[in-house]
């Protein structure tokens, strides 16, 4: 192999070449750039910029506000294919009831307008308008009906109109609409000015991290020990991500992709280490498992190597409950279909294989009730990000 | 052209019944919207609000619609769908039933007409002719 290929992570950064990979702990008094240039401009020097690759996971996701007609149709659409472009959802208001709604409190990064299929009109009010004065957001989708998108454009003249994501027949049409969300997302990674920089370094577009792990899913269980249906768990520093065959959701969503993705923004270890913390404690298992660990809850407030691994069993506990049945309000997964979990990202630096064993034979026991556990892959060398990028490079020529 | 939403209401998978109401609508010209077997109430009200549809059309064979159509009066309120004609057939009780009890019942949950037991080209004529005097 004769290209470079780095991932920029929010605690660590990988290069991988021929001879290996190589992992360096981020200097966060450096901005990215000056930092890798510290670090690895020996390495960069070997190689022509056509043949550096890069991608960035540091601080990505963004948040949205979800405005739709129903439950079961507009929102529910929306819901999916935000979750599946990496998008954090703050929040959704059924339109019915967006004059009793609270405005959320925080900027949104992007909000979203659903409802009717195409050929009703009259779905939008004034009503809409009245809420969204309040509303702090940065960019605005409407994905709702035709008829509409008119009035609409003449009073929100930022507002972005896309394709109906509900069609005549009732189906999700997300195409338009994830396409929109992962470039937002996409641009707010790369658009970042420490990001920008690192364009000196590479003459190749600089990609998401989840996007590229993405890539990698349709070939994993040719390349790993997995047996599908699986799910990958990428749990970095500032986000936790995971990616999930289309076979363990039961919905009436009809979609073309295998494999979708989940970013869970506040589940990091280090950059977001306190609102870890603060879903933990607010988790009804949490001091059981403590318990079954043989810590106390100080444990969370310690700087140690074991509050370290703590933390990192506490994000696999976490992640798994939130596509659990018990957390109906997120994507529900049927995990009791899953054949192979694998573990990839900084969390394989960290623990074990039975660290990770304890804390999944728990969640099957104590959440689903079932004994028998998935299989469990440890991603210790990067090599499913090394696929997703090998492949992208691939399908870029 | 009318709008109608169509389906098997809760845990009831009927479908052929489902595809010949979907057949018979389509060919006395009316625009279907058919959510298959298996469907929630709320999931049928949505799809009333979503396509504004004219008429909901729950059909249930193995009885159990009684305890899934309850919510009716109350999930039409939330949406205020006055003018929505609410219709159900097919077996809609669990073992021996009097139409004499069934109707009122189902009435009282909030639908405008109720066939219990009757051929289904005989209910649509019903309905047909109910949709003509209410225009």
């Amino acid at each position: 192999m004769s290209k470079l290929l780095i991932d920029v992570g929010s605690t660590y950064v990988k290069v991988c070449q021929k001879s290996g990979i190589s992992q360096y702990f981020r200097d966060f008094k450096k901005d990215i750039y000056d930092d890798l240039i510290t670090k690895c401009g020996d390495i960069f020097s070997q190689y022509k910029k056509e043949d550096i690759f890069i991608c960035s996971s540091a601080n990505g996701g963004l948040s949205t506000l979800i405005i739709g007609l129903t439950n079961s149709f507009s929102l529910k659409f929306a819901k999916n294919i935000a979750f599946n472009s990496g998008i954090n959802i703050i929040d959704t208001i059924l339109y019915s009831k967006i004059e009793e709604s609270k405005s959320p409190g925080e900027l949104v990064d992007v909000v979203i307008i659903v409802g009717g299929i195409d050929g009703i009109g009259n779905v939008f009010d004034e009503k809409l308008l009245r809420y969204l004065e309040k509303v702090q957001y940065s960019n605005i989708v409407y994905v709702g009906t035709a008829q509409d998108a008119s009035f609409l454009k003449e009073h929100l003249p930022n507002l972005t109109v896309l394709s109906n994501i509900i069609t005549h027949k009732l189906h999700v049409n997300g195409n338009e609409l994830k396409e929109y969300l992962t470039n937002l997302y996409q641009a707010d990674i790369v658009g970042k000015e420490d990001i920008k920089h690192l364009y000196e370094i590479t003459a190749n577009q600089i990609y998401s991290t989840p996007y590229i792990v993405n890539r990698s899913l349709p070939f994993i269980d040719a390349n790993f020990d997995v047996v599908n249906p699986f799910i990958v768990v990428d749990i970095g520093g500032a986000t936790t991500d995971i990616h999930y065959s289309r076979d363990l959701v039961r919905d009436n969503i009809v979609s073309e992709s295998g494999y979708d993705r989940l970013v869970f923004k506040k589940l990091g270890v280090f950059k977001s280490r306190e609102t870890l913390i603060y879903a933990a404690k607010n988790n009804e298992f949490v001091y059981e498992l403590l318990a079954y660990l043989n810590v106390t809850e100080n444990i969370l407030e310690e700087e140690s190597e074991k509050a370290l691994r703590i933390l990192m069993q506490l994000s696999i506990f976490l992640v798994l409950y939130k596509v659990s049945r018990l957390n109906p309000l997120y994507v529900t997964l049927q995990l009791e279909l899953l054949k192979t979990i694998v573990l990839t990202g900084g969390i394989t630096k960290v623990l074990n294989y039975e660290e990770v064993e304890v804390i999944i034979s728990f969640f099957y026991k104590k959440v689903m009730n079932v004994h028998a556990l998935p299989n469990i892959v440890m991603d210790y060398d990067y090599a499913i990000w090394t696929l997703g990028m090998e492949n992208t490079q691939k399908e870029e020529k | 052209m009318m709008k109608v939403v169509t389906g098997v209401v809760g845990n009831d998978i009927h479908v052929v019944a489902n595809r010949l109401i979907d057949i018979s609508l389509q060919a006395r010209g009316f625009e279907v919207f058919n959510l298959g077997v298996n469907t929630s109430l709320e999931e049928f009200i949505d799809a009333v609000v979503e396509t504004d549809a004219d008429i909901l059309l729950i059909s249930s064979l193995n009885g159990e619609a009684e305890g899934w159509c309850r919510d009716l009066q109350f999930l039409r309120s939330e949406y205020e769908l006055k003018d929505v004609t609410f219709v159900i057939g097919g077996n809609l009780a669990v073992g021996e039933a009097k139409q004499s009890d069934i109707i009122p019942k189902y009435k009282s949950y909030g639908f405008d007409l109720v066939f219990h037991q009757i051929d289904l080209n005989t209910g649509l004529d019903e309905m047909e002719r109910y949709m003509r005097e209410k225009q």
